[in-house]
């Protein structure tokens, strides 16, 4: 083909009456609005959708029909790109006749052969699916940070608390709880808590696991932290904590050895 | 603040977060995000904490919010991983305070703004009570 038939063939593109047929036949619900936000176009898939023909929605405000959380707000993402915004997507929920449907839409503005901004363009996927397996998700994770944090009693006067995956604050709450129950009980001298298992150390974890060493220090019992691994060390080093006085061990082997030193045990081998 | 460079998108995840599970999401699909382009395991501990920082102060600071994954590309095979946080809250009143060390309304380490910054290659904050808070980091390899 040569240069002056391509250049032809693509400003003519399709055949209008094709371009429109495949438009109406996309599989999922396309629409545009004018500055107004009225209702000019609306595929088969987006009629389908809400339920209704085009003539009845024809030059209708689209927020009175999709009534969704972004309708009518600063979030409206329609009313972005006919202000000039380029192209967004965004997750919404729409409240058509009672049902309540998660969605994800993407605008961008509708153009004339100027460039004039003359309205705008629309299309919605429906997200359902995807929020239900979210919310799955959600409650599973749920679940695994509800998992006590268990108190093991490793020797006389020492225990051993291994923390696994997410601290927040319930969990720090639940762990000096436990600890400080633990003290009591068991009258012991040594905490060692364990944070080799921890999925990161932010800011809101060291200041948990600093208070929960204060916590102990005043009932007069010593916290070790140990499973300090190279990339939690780094870690603390870049937020700039600062552990004070906290004693600590990068694996629980060591920090058992320190615990012995501090009660004065010590470790024979059998010869 | 310099508005930062868009970048070619390979990957991007959304999730909202409103409470401390979401929390732990955003930092497990961080870990694995920075795994899979090829971040050592010291990185990739250092940019979830990253995230977390951010969502946690969308929790905390403006109730709800959501975190985007990205893994980006810049000059054909530069990859890195950009996190952005975003919320509708009240915003944050004094950015310059915020991005200091200790600085804090929530009575905590006051660590979290100032530390993402300098874990990440590239940071934009911008808030107001409009529009809440909005945070771009990059990480590049
Ligand atoms: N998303 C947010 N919305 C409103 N305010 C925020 C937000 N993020 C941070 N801030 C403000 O910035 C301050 C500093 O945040 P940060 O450095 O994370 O420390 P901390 O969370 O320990 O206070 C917070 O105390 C809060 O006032
Ligand atoms: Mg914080």
């Amino acid at each position: 083909m040569n240069a002056e038939k391509q250049k032809n063939s693509s400003s003519n593109q399709i055949d209008g009456n094709l371009a429109l047929q495949i438009l109406q036949q996309i599989p999922t619900p396309v629409m545009a609005v004018d500055p107004n936000l009225q209702i000019i176009f609306m595929n088969q898939a987006g009629c389908r959708f809400i339920g209704k023909n085009f003539e009845e929605i024809k030059g209708t405000h689209c927020y009175s029909i999709f009534n969704s959380t972004h309708c009518q707000t600063s979030d409206c993402r329609m009313k972005k790109v006919i202000d000039g915004g380029e192209r967004f997507t965004a997750r919404n929920q729409v409240n058509i006749d009672d049902r309540v449907i998660h969605i994800e839409y993407t605008t961008a503005p509708l153009k004339d052969d100027n460039g004039n901004i003359i309205g705008g363009i629309e299309y919605i996927l429906d997200n359902t699916e995807r929020v239900r397996q979210e919310q799955k998700l959600r409650e599973q994770n749920k679940i695994i940070m509800e998992i006590s944090t268990p108190a093991i009693k490793l020797w006389d006067r020492i225990v051993v608390i291994p923390v696994v995956g997410v601290i927040d604050s319930m969990r720090a709450q639940q762990m000096m709880d436990t600890m400080l129950k633990e003290i009591t009980q068991t009258s012991a001298k040594v905490i060692i808590l364990d944070i080799h298992g921890v999925a990161a150390v932010d800011t809101a974890v060291a200041n948990h696991l600093i208070k929960i060493a204060k916590a102990t220090k005043l009932m007069g019992c010593r916290c070790i932290i140990s499973g300090i691994s190279p990339a939690v060390a780094q870690a603390i080093v870049q937020l700039g904590i600062d552990l004070g006085d906290i004693n600590t061990n990068s694996t629980l082997e060591d920090a058992l050895s320190d615990a012995f030193a501090l009660l004065k045990f010590e470790v024979i081998s059998k010869k | 603040m310099k508005i930062l460079a868009m970048n070619k998108i390979i990957e991007e995840t959304t999730i909202d977060v409103c409470e401390s599970v979401d929390n732990a999401v955003v930092i497990y699909t961080t870990r694995q995000m920075a795994a899979q382009i090829g971040f050592n395991e010291a990185q990739q501990f250092l940019i979830a904490t990253a995230a977390s920082e951010l969502s946690t102060n969308i929790i905390r600071y403006a109730k709800k919010g959501f975190v985007i994954l990205r893994t980006i590309s810049k000059n054909h095979d530069s990859r890195g991983i950009e996190i952005i946080a975003k919320d509708n809250g009240s915003g944050i009143e004094d950015i310059d305070r915020a991005m200091q060390e200790h600085f804090s309304t929530g009575n905590s380490l006051g660590l979290g703004l100032p530390s993402v910054k300098r874990i990440m290659d590239e940071f934009f904050i911008e808030s107001s009570p409009e529009n809440g808070t909005l945070v771009i980091a990059k990480k590049w390899r």
